[in-house]
């Protein structure tokens, strides 16, 4: 159960981007996860339950847009997604090998920050 | 409201750190192997069986990941080899930067090898996902784990260079198809090798030797080359 750790980084990356933003709370997080990833969806969303419990994000949604790996035969081309999972490296219509690209990303893509106004009219309107 | 775009890798801290260890590494001309499977499949005791037979023609180290305890490092020392534990805490892998911690921390001790044998924490899962500058992974499949392993845990073989089937002097008393095995090996890893061992009998051990030093003198050559 390596998603723990994982949801840790994704916190700091978070936190990291909007550093320099003032008073304010993280409320969403979107991320890239590839089907190569070796990330279970529902671990990942406990793990983040659990990691940002009794913080500032707590609440904090967890999107995440899965990206399929591509998988191509020599001799049948692109072929259509298959479920995620499906690691069989061998062409289900020829038996040829497999070429497999993609489906490794593990990346923060965006983060939504909600700016705490109150906060800042009392710190004399910055930002 | 705002959305901030990020477009961060997670892993990018733990990429990064292995890359400079790769850089190390292969200025050292050293070969670092990442071994990984479920606990007790056999992965200390056949890198004994691998250090006695290797470490009277080259410079062996080992680094040894695991939750507790300082055993497996004692027992790779035992054979004569520097050897160090990294203890996770908790944490089910070993990252890049405990391994570069661990070898700062040997200072000499460990540089300037031939071969580094990294024992990952006894996980088919999360040590997936985490590249230590290693050259290849290998991935340890025991007989008397049952045979659909590979489809269990598609990804560390699909990933692993090398898959060695171990305990095989236990075929006769375990249900265990080799065959089934072979075949999901093939279709996850088409371009990997296959070994079959008994570090008990000693069969099948020439065939893993012979990758380790193949893939030695590949990599003394490539950093011949660029020398």
């Amino acid at each position: 159960m390596h998603e723990m750790g994982v949801a840790a980084e994704v916190r700091r990356i978070a936190r990291e981007s909007v550093a320099d933003r003032g008073p304010g709370r993280i409320t969403r997080v979107r991320l890239a996860v590839g089907d190569l990833a070796a990330i279970e969806p529902e671990l990942l969303a406990y793990a983040w339950d659990a990691l940002v419990a009794g913080t500032p994000e707590e609440g904090a949604a967890l999107d995440v847009d899965w990206r399929p790996a591509k998988q191509t035969c020599r001799v049948c081309g692109d072929l259509p997604g298959r479920a995620p999972g499906t690691w069989l490296r061998l062409c289900p219509r020829c038996g040829g090998v497999l070429r497999v690209t993609g489906g490794d990303d593990l990346d923060v893509l965006t983060v939504v920050f909600e700016e705490d106004d109150a906060q800042r009219r009392e710190q004399g309107g910055a930002g | 409201m705002t959305e901030v775009d990020v477009k961060q890798k997670v892993l990018a801290a733990n990429a990064a750190a292995a890359a400079g260890l790769r850089e190390t590494f292969a200025r050292a001309g050293t070969l670092v192997v990442n071994l990984i499977s479920s606990p007790g499949s056999g992965k200390t005791t056949l890198l004994e069986k691998t250090i006695a037979a290797l470490k009277g023609s080259l410079r062996l180290g080992g680094l040894e990941g695991d939750i507790a305890t300082e055993r497996d490092a004692e027992r790779l020392r035992r054979t004569g080899i520097p050897a160090r534990q990294i203890l996770t805490g908790g944490s089910c892998h070993l990252d890049a930067r405990q391994v570069e911690r661990a070898l700062a921390e040997e200072g000499g001790r460990l540089s300037n090898l031939d071969v580094l044998f990294i024992e990952n924490v006894g996980n088919l899962i999360c040590p997936t996902g985490y590249d230590l500058g290693e050259d290849f992974k290998v991935v340890l499949l025991s007989v008397t784990e049952g045979e659909d392993k590979p489809f269990k845990y598609p990804a560390i073989f699909a990933r692993a260079a090398v898959t060695v089937v171990t305990k095989i002097d236990l075929l006769p008393y375990v249900a265990f198809d080799l065959a089934a095995v072979r075949d999901q090996v093939a279709s996850l890893a088409p371009e990997g090798r296959l070994v079959e061992v008994s570090a008990t009998t000693g069969a099948g051990m020439d065939a893993w030797l012979s990758i380790l030093t193949g893939a030695l003198a590949k990599k003394r050559a490539a950093v011949g080359a660029t020398r």
